[in-house]
């Protein structure tokens, strides 16, 4: 049972994880990437050609038009810099579709990895090879414009808010953790019914990764005729929590697809995509707990 | 002697019946993992208490929410639900129109699901920012939802009890010349009381459960402390923790309704 | 002749299509006891019904003392305690003690001092030999205490007159006998009473008049020597023949 944790303890793991692999590998990172661009061919599933997974429909901004083979949105780019870094050129590389639930089931695997926004988390692992972070998820305050919070957010001003959130995400382990506000978060069944209470001004702020919460700011807190009621007022340091590459357990590409994520953040090429294909989410102001 | 070999009896089975779930827990492939998942002392110790540093809330906290979410709401359902049936049974002409409402009333209430009607008050109401009526805590939008739902079983409950009181005690209170108002009260309404109690009680009893659904407007009560630890330990012995603590309320008044039951029984045979 | 304490002028009463009433004139006179007979559904039960306004007659007029009941403006509550009604299955409040059964009209009906209404009430009960049972509850007496109980009820409101309602038909016949000698006491005293009866004896006996009612229609009335020794009307002697 112990093992299964993640909320807590797992975020803490997988921070160490992630530090781990991006200071000790880079060293070695260079090498491997070398050896696995000379030995390609023999990792694939189908020797020839890196196959990718992930979902359809495929969401903007981590693809554009549904359509992961264009090269644009966040993880078609990641995906086609991966295979470039691991010496693959763009015609050998096939997209397949993988339903994000089914993705991290134990098992044999009919892709080489999959790019899905699939989040770390140590149950997950158990199942299957996650690789080191290509995607940061940072946490964010979703509140309705115009309110208190919307203005006043320092780090002690923070704890004075009434938040909630949907139980047992991560959101909520955030504010329980890091915030850790005066009058204890309230924890509604799901996220829709936390999003009733923001706009029943029963409470002040929800907590959620940046990403859903630019969707939940933008188009879910809308009025009649579309037009957004909420604010993302900021996002906070990241804690760990992150996408990865996913692999069938054991894979033998997972080493490569490590080091490969880890000469694109050495060399600047994820903050570049991130810059590029991610300023939706990077423009929320950064915040401190 | 026959006495005591059944209560030798009646221990022997009890044990034996216990014994065996004991031993299904100890000898089964996945028993250590059960034992494990939902009787793991350390584990219900800390879901009782709480952490809040783990951001883990106290289910013995929870369950004081319960409490007084129950007793307030079962004190205003008694009230609303004696007022909705007298309206719904009375003659007088002016009040018509309420005896329609009340009809309609306990017509609605009785066939939307609780849950709903939680939701609409308990999001609804705030949102109306009706200044004071809308700034209360999740519990008190939850003690007002109850209170509309089983204020309309109890209504036909007491409705029922009234029906039950045979005619001719209208007929001999009003031929003392006593009013209807007078003979309700004096002559009709202690009768109905009684023979309402034992469904009464039981009604009482879902209540005091139904406060659990409370949980999905956010107010932390038992249930809703006992899902945030097995959501943050993936260890469900909180939920035999809240399992407990509901049983210790509801118990005693389960027994104290079937012996009520017990006793009007023995009284109507007496009669006979 | 005495004063009229109640009379029935051509009282009609209809269920519906079916007429339980048809026509019923009769006036009562003071200390005097007149038995309805008939049939059971002859219209006994409601006629005494129709009287204590517990049933809205359909047609006709009851007067109480000269005053019309059926007038709109009547307080019917105030004319009910001038008027005392006993029925077949005593309808005691099981919920109040003997003693509490018997004040509860005189303090919640009449606003009596409390005190003065639990004497009256000691004397009755006294006067039935059951002040000793005073505090105990209905159900612990013999159905013909109970049936008494229920009289003294009816008196404890001091009534113009009593109607009672086949007051021993629930009774084991054993029983009976107790509640009739206080309906015969009563009758000594004076009391006006509408009596519904299948108890013929108790008629000849003690009634100044009996009334012969079928199928709603009073058929004959007289003393209950000419009823009983030469009644006119042929239904009048095929029910006595029947009942004797």
């Amino acid at each position: 049972m112990r093992a299964l944790r993640f909320t807590v303890a797992g975020l803490t793991a997988a921070t160490l994880l992630t530090t781990l692999s991006l200071g000790a590998t880079s060293a070695v990172a260079a090498t491997t990437v070398a050896s696995c661009q000379s030995q390609i061919a023999s990792l694939e599933k189908t020797s020839g050609t890196l196959t990718i997974a992930t979902d359809n429909p495929g969401y903007t901004p981590w693809f554009v038009n549904n359509k992961p083979t264009n090269g644009k949105g966040y993880e078609s780019a990641v995906g086609y810099a991966i295979a470039k870094t691991l010496g693959v050129a763009k015609k050998n590389v096939k997209w397949v579709t993988e339903a994000f639930d089914n993705s991290y089931a134990p098992g044999a695997k009919s892709f080489d990895f999959d790019l899905n926004e699939i989040s770390y988390t140590a149950d997950r692992a158990k199942a299957v090879d996650l690789s080191v972070s290509y995607y940061d998820v940072q946490q964010s305050i979703v509140a309705l414009k115009g309110s208190a919070i919307a203005k006043k957010h320092s780090a002690a001003q923070l704890k004075t808010y009434k938040y909630g959130d949907q139980i047992g995400t991560t959101g909520l382990a955030f504010i329980n953790n890091q915030i850790m506000p005066t009058t204890p978060a309230r924890v509604y069944s799901t996220l829709d019914a936390a999003v009733a209470a923001l706009q029943s001004h029963q409470i002040d702020a929800i907590v959620i990764d940046t990403p859903s919460g630019q969707y939940m700011a933008s188009a879910q807190i809308v009025d009649k005729k579309g037009k957004s009621l909420a604010t993302q007022v900021g996002r906070f340091p990241s804690t760990g929590e992150h996408y990865s590459a996913l692999l069938q357990k054991g894979s033998k590409l997972t080493a490569c697809v490590n080091a490969a994520i880890s000469q694109l953040n050495t060399n600047g090429t994820i903050a570049k995509l991130q810059k590029k294909w991610l300023n939706i989410y990077t423009s929320v102001p950064k915040i401190k707990p | 002697m026959s006495g005591r070999r059944a209560i030798v009896a009646s221990s022997l089975s009890s044990l034996l019946i216990v014994g065996a779930i004991v031993a299904i827990l100890y000898l089964a492939p996945g028993g250590a993992t059960v034992r494990n998942a939902f009787f793991d002392p350390h584990s219900m110790w800390q879901a009782l208490v709480g952490d809040p540093s783990k951001g883990l809330s106290s289910v013995g906290k929870g369950l004081l929410t319960n409490a007084w979410m129950f007793v307030v709401a079962e004190a205003l359902v008694l009230v609303c639900g004696l007022l909705l049936a007298w309206v719904r049974l009375s003659h007088s002409p002016v009040l018509f129109p309420f005896r329609v409402l009340s009809t309609m009333y306990t017509d609605v209430f009785r066939g939307v699901p609780i849950l709903l009607v939680i939701f609409v008050v308990g999001f609804g109401v705030p949102a109306l920012q009706l200044g004071t009526i809308s700034n209360q805590s999740p519990a008190v939008y939850g003690v007002a939802a109850l209170t509309i739902t089983y204020s309309a079983y109890v209504a036909e409950v007491f409705r029922a009890g009234i029906y039950a009181v045979p005619q001719g005690q209208l007929l001999a209170a009003r031929s003392l010349g006593l009013a209807h108002s007078t003979t309700m009260r004096r002559v009709i309404l202690p009768q109905a009381v009684r023979t309402v109690i034992p469904p009464l009680l039981n009604d009482f009893i879902s209540l005091q459960k139904d406060t659990a659904l409370v949980s999905t407007l956010g107010a932390i009560e038992a249930t809703r402390a006992a899902q945030i630890y097995a959501s943050t330990e993936f260890n469900f012995s909180s939920y035999t923790v809240a399992s407990l603590l509901f049983l210790a309320l509801t118990i005693p008044l389960t027994r104290f309704t079937d012996r009520l039951i017990a006793k009007d029984r023995t009284k109507r045979l007496a009669n006979v | 002749m005495s004063e009229i304490v109640l009379s029935l002028a051509n009282v009609t009463k209809r269920f519906g299509d079916h007429e339980v009433l048809e026509g019923v004139s009769l006036d009562l006179h003071s200390h005097e006891v007149v038995a309805l007979i008939g049939h059971s559904g002859s219209g006994k039960s409601t006629l005494l019904r129709c009287a204590n306004l517990l049933e809205p007659v359909s047609s006709g007029a009851i007067s109480l003392f000269g005053q019309n009941l059926q007038d709109p403006n009547i307080d019917e509550d105030a004319v009910r305690r001038h008027i005392g009604m006993v029925f077949q299955s005593f309808n005691l409040f099981p919920h109040l003690s003997v003693l509490d059964n018997v004040m509860l009209g005189p303090i919640h009906s009449l606003k009596e001092p409390k005190e003065i209404a639990r004497e009256r009430a000691l004397g009755l009960l006294e006067r039935i030999g059951l002040a000793n049972r005073a505090q105990e509850f209905p159900d612990r007496l013999s159905g013909g205490q109970q049936q008494r109980v229920a009289i003294v009820r009816s008196l404890a409101m001091q009534p113009a007159l009593l109607l009672l309602d086949e007051v021993t038909s629930a009774l084991d016949p054993t029983l009976v006998g107790e509640v009739l000698d206080l309906l015969r006491e009563l009758a000594a005293q004076g009391t006006t009473m509408l009596i519904a009866t299948h108890e013929m004896n108790f008629c000849r006996e003690v009634a100044s008049r009996v009334a012969f009612l079928h199928q709603g229609r009073l058929v004959e009335i007289g003393s209950a020597k000419e009823i009983f020794e030469s009644p006119q009307h042929v239904e009048t002697k095929r029910f006595l023949e029947r009942v004797s």
